[in-house]
């Protein structure tokens, strides 16, 4: 039995001893090794060890975390103590029903890869650097920053319920920002891939695309306030759609009426060609699990279908706040599991339903508008509004894509956005936990600085 | 069991012992420079909703990070847990991985010595967050949420979050510092969200600094609950924002993420030397009205952006990053500063052990200015008044920023009149700080907050007085 189990087994114990008697408990034995240019130069080469046993307790539905950095007994201990006493400082909750029953979980493919856990911190920097000779060919390109991080984590999840679960995983992630600078002229192209195994092909392809970016900021111009159709780059709909749809179908906040999607279960939201999944057993999505962060098993499940708002995500305590069965969607964060939060709800891996046009096709077809490829911005999940900066987009013209657009912003209600989807993309890929196409939104405010 | 006990209870040989004796093992392992961040801390996160406690968390963390350098390549080893061994062996790792950044670097420098600095900076707190029960904490937590709760009967939904911080951080390096830092900081915020006719709408009050418990029990502290709550209602009956170029004056906390996200990111002296700042060479030139002087200090007390020694163990420092609108410095770290051939002043922060140190800002404000705010709104024909920030970002490499308010408000003719949501406001930071034509004598440095930057947070204010911008984006949906 590995050294987490084993721990996990001994907590349980510990737990007990100080008196709890609804819990869960998490122990980790998480290792991340990053590599990070800048300029073109290897900068960092980083390792870290981060063990940690995360505890919750439940007193008449009442909820205490406390978490240790360390497997230290002494720290474990007191982690148990505190977690048991907070559980019972605080009032009862009637609406907590428990947490999942004693199962097994199938142990999903795609979740582990040995290559990931074995790469040493040279080759970390070798691939780096490839990266970074791809992203440096133009003679324009004057700096090229990047960083390739590799993580494994080895969790153990026991329960009161006699729950007793283990699995291990890996994720690989790179970066790359290339600049690029013409005379006056200065842009750069940010871009990034993240998987839970090796992806060799994914360094020359984020190279190129950052380069290619960088420089075709570098010519500029200004558009006026309209109303345009807004072609949506998988980066820019993948960065809002986490929020908009992984946000907006969280239980607590349905329940809590904090989302513009409450009470709208069953109705149509969104134009006929827009659906979405969540699905945690996509092979080597950095969001897949075999089992959710209290341990009910994961599974497929429609949110948007042709445009009809399918299903929320639950965790075990809205699950059971409405009388229904989890949907395996408490997440304890991020692609390797963090000891340091109580778990909350969270997608796994969205999946928009690809359509049938290509990249070109859709620009064609568009005529007139603008090409959002990069967005930071939240919706505003209680109005259900979106407006943005579009920090990189491009101009359409005669359905050809045209100059980068210098300043500009973008605004549209989410449930106008989801029902002008008019046309989606046959080419998918992962951003933001996003798996999605372009989408084409028929109009939207664009604001401009001309 | 009280912080005393706690930071006791693996201490062994003391902090300071296990610290200096990692730092000789990295150098005796082939480093050139070492420099470590070692850290013992207990933090309380409590958070209601709708009157019932959501989570209530307990942070047990001990760890340490520590840095090799060797000719240009840095190795950085994490570890959690204090004991000697651990430590020592995440020392050679440091160093081993300093070799392997050494042989494929490109770039060579060195670290210039820094003056050695072995001091213990206690900050100031009344009463330590571990001595305070935690079911008065909860008390406090729940009277917050009855308080949003009882303001209007249109509140539908309730949030409340105390969050509290108890540490002991040692820094050493191999130029002999050894800074020693007792930390306590205190927050706490409410979250209400009203609704009317099918509309919902979100307001969001804070109070926080570093200290103890004294913090959220102040008079201003009394008030978050209801103050979060007329914020929602007031939104109730506001408008969409329109998109487009307008004359705008922003109030003291919209004038603060200006000062941090159109200039301060872009003078962090990091983001120049990666090639990644639009100021890179425009040291000593103009790029703002004269009006403009903008500071980052550090050295402020009873701020949330406090600190008195950074985290590589150097001085803190005011820097002046615009002087009358002249570009006149940038923040550095110990690799910048040697780099650019500059004295370290201290901008080097890690928001933990477990984060290597990079350059942060701290308290950032624009100083005020001696025109009084009704001035500045009277003389706007047609423009919008800009209250309370969000968020905000930049990338210094494109140049471009944005930054998201609470609420704005159409100014006509110097008539401040309807109210509009969700609008974001956009610059270029190149050109915006040159669009200032007045700044106000009205100075407050406003909210507790955090800022991200390479995946680390570091606890900031900012602020200034109520300025006036022209030709400033406006994006909305009307």
């Amino acid at each position: 039995m590995s050294t987490v189990s084993e721990l996990a087994d001994r907590t349980v114990d510990t737990v007990e001893r100080f008196g709890g008697r609804t819990f869960d408990i998490l122990v980790t034995q998480n290792r991340a090794a990053t590599a990070e240019v800048e300029k073109g130069s290897m900068k960092q080469a980083a390792s870290a060890i981060d063990p940690g046993v995360a505890i919750r307790v439940f007193d008449r539905g009442s909820p205490g975390f406390a978490y240790c950095s360390g497997h230290a007994d002494a720290d474990v201990k007191k982690a148990a103590e505190m977690a048991v006493s907070q559980a019972r400082a605080g009032a009862s909750d009637p609406d907590f029903k428990g947490l999942p029953v004693a199962g097994k979980a199938t142990l999903r493919p795609g979740l582990h890869d040995k290559s990931v856990a074995s790469l040493q911190p040279d080759e970390a920097a070798d691939m780096l650097l490839t990266l970074v000779d791809v992203a440096e060919d133009d003679r324009r390109i004057s700096s090229v920053n990047a960083g390739l991080m590799v993580a494994v984590g080895e969790v153990a999840l026991r329960n009161s319920n006699g729950l007793s679960l283990s699995q291990e995983t890996t994720s690989f992630d790179v970066f790359s920002e290339a600049v690029a600078r013409d005379g006056d002229a200065m842009f750069s192209g940010l871009e990034f891939a993240s998987s839970r195994r090796l992806d060799m092909s994914s360094i020359e392809t984020v190279g190129r695309s950052a380069r290619e970016h960088a420089v075709r900021g570098l010519v500029r111009k200004k558009i006026e306030t309209g109303d345009l159709p807004v072609i949506m780059d998988p980066l820019a709909s993948g960065y809002v759609l986490a929020q908009a749809v992984g946000g907006g179908v969280n239980a607590e906040s349905v329940q809590r009426k904090r989302s513009y999607l409450s009470g709208k279960l069953g109705e149509r939201i969104g134009a006929e060609g827009f659906s979405v999944t969540d699905d945690p057993t996509v092979e080597w999505a950095v969001g897949s699990t075999s089992f959710d962060g209290e341990g009910t098993p994961s599974l497929k499940k429609s949110v948007i279908e042709s445009g009809v708002l399918r299903s929320y995500l639950h965790d075990s305590y809205t699950a059971g706040k409405d009388s229904i069965e989890s949907t395996g969607n408490s997440s304890r964060g991020g692609a390797v599991w963090s000891y340091r939060s109580p778990p909350s709800i969270s997608f796994s891996n969205l999946v928009v339903a690809k359509g049938d046009a290509t990249t070109e096709e859709m620009i064609r077809d568009t005529g007139r508008g603008v090409y959002l490829r990069l967005t930071f911005d939240n919706p505003n999940l209680a109005t259900g509004e979106f407006s943005g900066l579009m920090m990189e987009s491009c101009v359409v013209e005669h359905g050809e894509l045209g100059a980068t657009i210098r300043q500009a912003t973008v605004g549209i209600g989410l449930l106008d956005m989801f029902s002008r989807i008019d046309m989606v993309g046959r080419e998918s890929r992962s951003a933001f936990g996003v798996d999605t196409p372009a989408i084409r939104i028929s109009s939207a405010k664009v604001g401009g600085s001309a | 069991m009280n912080f005393e006990q706690f930071i006791r209870l693996h201490e062994g040989n003391g902090l300071e012992d296990v610290a200096e004796a990692a730092i000789d093992h990295a150098l005796r392992s082939g480093a050139e420079f070492a420099d470590l961040r070692m850290e013992s801390f207990l933090g309380t996160v409590i958070v209601v909703m709708d009157g019932r406690t959501k989570t209530i968390t307990t942070r047990v963390e001990r760890g340490c990070g520590i840095r090799a350098f060797i000719d240009g390549g840095w190795g950085f080893a994490v570890c959690n847990g204090l004991d000697i061994a651990i430590v020592r062996e995440t020392a050679e790792k440091a160093a081993k991985l300093a070799r392997v950044s050494k042989e494929k670097a490109k770039v060579r420098f060195k670290i210039d010595e820094a003056p050695s600095n072995r001091k213990k900076d206690v900050y100031p707190c009344l009463v330590p967050p571990s001595s305070v029960p935690i079911s008065d904490k909860l008390d406090l937590a729940m009277g917050h949420d009855k308080s949003i709760g009882s303001a209007d009967e249109r509140v539908v939904s309730r949030n409340t979050r105390y969050e509290d911080f108890e540490g002991k951080r040692v820094v050493a390096n191999s130029f002999g510092s050894l800074v020693v830092t007792d930390e306590w900081w205190t927050l706490a915020s409410c979250s209400a969200w009203a609704r009317a006719d099918g509309i919902v709408q979100r307001g969001h009050e804070s109070v926080g600094n570093v200290g103890g418990y004294e913090v959220v029990q102040s008079e201003q502290a009394a008030e978050i609950g209801v103050k979060a709550a007329s914020q929602a209602i007031r939104l109730l009956d506001s408008k969409p924002a329109p998109a487009g170029k307008f004359t705008c004056v922003l109030d003291n906390r919209m004038t603060g993420l200006l000062a941090h996200e159109a200039l301060g990111h872009a003078c962090e002296a990091d983001a120049v030397l990666a090639g990644a700042s639009v100021l890179e060479g425009l040291q000593g030139e103009r790029v703002a009205t004269e009006e403009v002087t903008l500071i980052d200090d550090p050295t402020i007390a009873n701020t949330f952006g406090y600190f008195a020694y950074d985290w590589e163990g150097v001085k803190s420092a005011r820097h002046t990053l615009i002087d009358k609108g002249v570009l006149s410095g940038l923040m550095h770290n110990l690799e910048t500063s040697s780099r650019m051939g500059v004295d370290a002043d201290g901008a080097g922060r890690a928001e933990t052990y477990s984060s290597p140190p990079i350059v942060r800002m701290s308290n950032t404000f624009i100083a005020p200015g001696d025109i009084k705010k009704e001035e500045l709104i009277k003389e706007v024909r047609d423009g919008m008044l800009i209250v309370g920030a969000q968020y905000g970002y930049v990338e210094p490499a494109k140049g471009q920023f944005m930054f998201k308010c609470d609420e704005a408000y159409r100014i006509v003719r110097g008539e401040i009149g309807q109210r509009y949501r969700d609008a974001i406001l956009s610059g270029l930071v190149l050109e915006t700080l040159h669009e200032v034509t007045g700044v106000a004598d009205d100075f407050v440095l406003t909210d507790p907050g955090y800022c991200g930057k390479s995946g680390q947070d570091a606890r900031t204010t900012d602020g200034g007085p109520h300025i006036r911008v022209e030709n400033l984006l406006v994006g909305g949906l009307a």
